[in-house]
């Protein structure tokens, strides 16, 4: 009897425990303090920032962050590295449940789809005071205003990701051709390059490589066109854009464009920059610190092109730091943006890998005028860049980040026009209602 | 052996119990003191089930009312009913992509079956190093999808990549494995029976271990031919683990999104888009979260409809 006693006693007090432990794990959960916390709930700023360069970015930006001193009673910050895999998901479920950051930097639509949702604390005040302190005056011409909404300033630049030409100097000198400045100068260089075995339309648009759509919206910009007008609505198939990928089709269909290039990873199209398949093509700031191999020497910046209409311009992407209404203290949240921006430089002058520098006076470092690619790129590309925007406004909005940025809907505009199968009327065609049943 | 004996031998292995083994039938009846085991074990379970069931049943739920809104990844948006259904039912690209994953599904079944049954009646016999040759034959379902899809996107991917060349030295011209969309679709099939076939060769392996050699044998001496013992006794005798290994296959292929992601991202031109990857990019890339959610939900319902009638088919083997 005791046994059995002793052994239903053990077994009830099991499953009580059990129960217990189980639905206290259930309350903790479900609990609005639970693990984790939120940015408001604790003292410190949480700051998010992703894997902008190479591997030493993000050890050098957790130091300069914590090593920021507030004043008086205004928080401290943390430091918290996201990695690129799912990203969007990572923002949006902190940001839904509250538990995400007082500033993060992110995609570079990120902040308006949060401005939207009412979670975007806006940097008009900050930049009110950027306008005393010199920050402000040290941007780039008409960075600030890409990200102007009617509200209020959704974010503040932070760098520059962009789509420019890059040329492979000794393939270019073996074919004859000289650096083209215009679409039919282009054309001719691409002809030359064919003739020794080389592509001169390359780039890729693959599994997880959005570069070949940015390019194509990047000749329609060239051309006077873009994907939206005056009203922010799609406006795909203008005659500026027709133009723009009746021209690209030509390269594609005289064997200019490497025919497989359609379904190339960014992998592959450094493969083939590599393997010298490649003389002129076009990618980001970054292509001769990727996988090229010992041709990362012989790759240079190309001229902008002038398109048949006489116009030139490119596509370029803000990347931006956001403050969020979730913040320990809005205050707190700016006066480290403002410590941040102060202290930043050593991420470009110690060539962690990000993208371009939003500031004037990191653009006239020494160290940053070491790479003439990049002072090329700011000097002769950046007054030419626009937007996803263009060409009805120059600031990002809403609707770009679930219409073109990263879409399908882009991705297969891009591989229809690479596959050389289609026309550009029928493929701008396909690709606008594709975005009118996108936007919101 | 007598005919019955083969029979009775059949219906053990069918219940898993071999020859010399001690099988019993179902039990008739429960004594009280069964009962109250049944019950002890059921209350030790619960904590368990209720866990189960909050972590399961609440995404389930969360997510079929998503489905009913036409909300994004950040807010809920307004009630619809069943208009993001009746929406993404008549769009073609889902109807390519349900006719692109059914496709995919029966090839990736049926290949990885016969490759895996195959192997597993090759190694059956002795052959020098076999165990090695067993542990080799894992390695495609062993290492991470991730590695061994880039393993295939650097051989096949650019002109330069081995298998281009091996087909254009062979007279095929320049293949593009993967900017053909047809091209596309036979490699992901072929990648994915490849990475399957070891999950059924051990499936197959364990099954055939489990048929009674007297049975083989007995065969011989009646005169059966190899393809008759193949047909008439060995395909009956792992039809359970057959169709078992089927219903998780066809999961596994229905659900598979590293595959195509990661080879083909879904092209080229939504060629090799199947319902899975489809669901993902209109929740994550288009920020359509109700008809994404949707899509899902049709998926589910398809797979349970087809686990359904496969458990079935393992009824009726195991009654016959």
């Amino acid at each position: 009897m005791t046994t059995n006693n002793g052994s239903s006693f053990t077994r009830r007090a099991f499953l009580g425990g059990s129960t217990a432990a189980a639905a206290a794990a259930l309350l903790a959960a479900c609990s609005p303090g639970g693990s984790g916390g939120g940015a408001g709930g604790g003292k410190a700023l949480k700051f998010w920032n992703m894997p902008w360069g190479g591997t030493q970015f993000n050890p050098l930006d957790k130091k300069i962050t914590t090593a920021y001193s507030p004043k008086g009673s205004l928080p401290p910050a943390t430091y918290q590295t996201i990695q690129w895999a799912n990203f969007t998901q990572t923002f949006s479920s902190a940001i839904a449940s509250n538990t995400g950051p007082a500033v993060s930097s992110g995609g570079g639509t990120q902040a308006f789809q949060f401005a939207q949702q009412g979670k975007i604390a806006y940097a008009d005040n900050l930049l009110d005071s950027w306008k005393k302190n010199g920050i402000y005056d040290d941007f780039l011409p008409g960075l600030v205003d890409t990200l102007k909404t009617d509200k209020g300033y959704a974010a503040v630049p932070y760098n520059l990701d962009v789509r420019v030409s890059w040329y492979n100097k000794a393939l270019m000198q073996q074919a004859g051709a000289e650096v083209p400045t215009t679409w039919d100068e282009y054309r001719d260089v691409c002809a030359k390059l064919k003739k020794i075995g080389v592509y001169g339309f390359g780039q890729g648009s693959g599994a997880g490589n959005f570069t070949g759509s940015h390019i194509l919206t990047a000749f329609m910009i060239n051309n006077g066109g873009g994907l939206f007008n005056a009203k922010k609505e799609p406006d795909a198939t203008n005659a500026a854009n027709v133009e723009a990928m009746d021209f690209i089709l030509e390269l594609v269909k005289n064997g200019y464009s490497d025919p497989a290039a359609a379904t190339y990873t960014s992998a592959n199209v450094q493969s083939q920059w590599k393997a010298k398949k490649f003389g002129y093509g076009w990618d980001g700031a970054g292509l001769p610190q990727g996988a090229v191999g010992d041709v990362a020497g012989d790759l240079l910046v190309g001229d902008p092109l002038t398109s048949p209409s006489g116009k030139t311009g490119g596509l370029y992407f803000p990347n931006n730091i956001m403050m969020y209404k979730n913040t320990p203290s809005q205050e707190g949240s700016e006066a480290f943006l403002t410590y941040y921006y102060k202290n930043m430089a050593q991420l470009w002058t110690k060539n962690t890998g990000i993208g371009l520098p939003p500031l004037k006076s990191i653009a006239e470092t020494a160290e940053f005028k070491q790479n003439q690619n990049n002072v090329k790129i700011l000097s002769d590309w950046q007054p030419i860049f626009k937007t996803w925007a263009a060409p009805g406004t120059t600031g990002l909005f809403y609707n770009i980040a679930n219409t073109v940025d990263g879409t399908q809907p882009m991705i297969n505009f891009a591989q229809s026009i690479f596959g050389g199968k289609t026309d550009a009327t029928n493929a701008l065609t396909t690709l606008q209602n594709a975005l009118e049943g996108l936007m919101k | 052996m007598s005919t019955e004996a083969i029979a009775q031998s059949i219906d053990r292995a069918r219940r898993g119990v071999g020859v010399g083994g001690s099988g019993r039938g179902p039990r008739r009846g429960r004594s009280p003191g069964g009962r109250s085991r049944i019950a002890t074990l059921l209350l030790f379970a619960i904590p368990s089930l209720i866990l189960l069931v909050l972590l399961n049943l609440y995404p389930v739920l969360y997510a079929g009312q998503q489905s009913l809104r036409n909300g994004d990844l950040l807010s809920a948006g307004d009630f619809v009913g069943v208009q993001n259904y009746l929406t993404v039912v008549g769009q073609p690209q889902f109807q390519r992509a349900a006719v692109f994953t059914v496709v995919f599904t029966v090839v990736a079944v049926f290949g990885s079956w016969a490759v895996g049954l195959a192997l597993a009646l090759l190694l059956r016999t002795r052959i020098p190093a076999g165990g090695f040759f067993k542990v080799l034959l894992l390695l495609p379902w062993v290492v991470p999808v991730v590695v061994s899809a880039t393993s295939w996107n650097w051989l096949v991917a650019t002109p330069q990549s081995p298998l281009p060349i091996l087909a254009q030295a062979l007279g095929f011209g320049n293949v593009l494995f993967l900017a053909d969309p047809l091209l596309a679709q036979i490699l992901v099939c072929v990648f994915k029976v490849w990475i399957s076939f070891p999950f059924m060769m051990m499936m197959m392996a364990s099954a055939l271990a489990a048929v009674d050699v007297n049975v083989y044998e007995a065969s011989k001496v009646d005169g059966a031919s190899s393809w008759q013992t193949f047909r008439q006794i060995t395909l009956p005798m792992i039809s359970r683990s057959t169709f078992i290994s089927w219903i998780l296959m066809t999961i596994f292929s229905v659900n598979d999104f590293p595959t195509i992601f990661l080879l083909t991202g879904g092209g080229p031109v939504n060629a090799t888009q199947t319902l899975v990857v489809l669901a993902y990019q209109t929740v994550f890339q288009n920020y359509q979260t109700g008809p994404g959610v949707a899509i899902a939900f049709l998926m589910t319902i398809v797979l349970v409809f087809i686990s359904v009638l496969l458990y079935r088919q393992i009824r009726k083997v195991n009654i016959e």
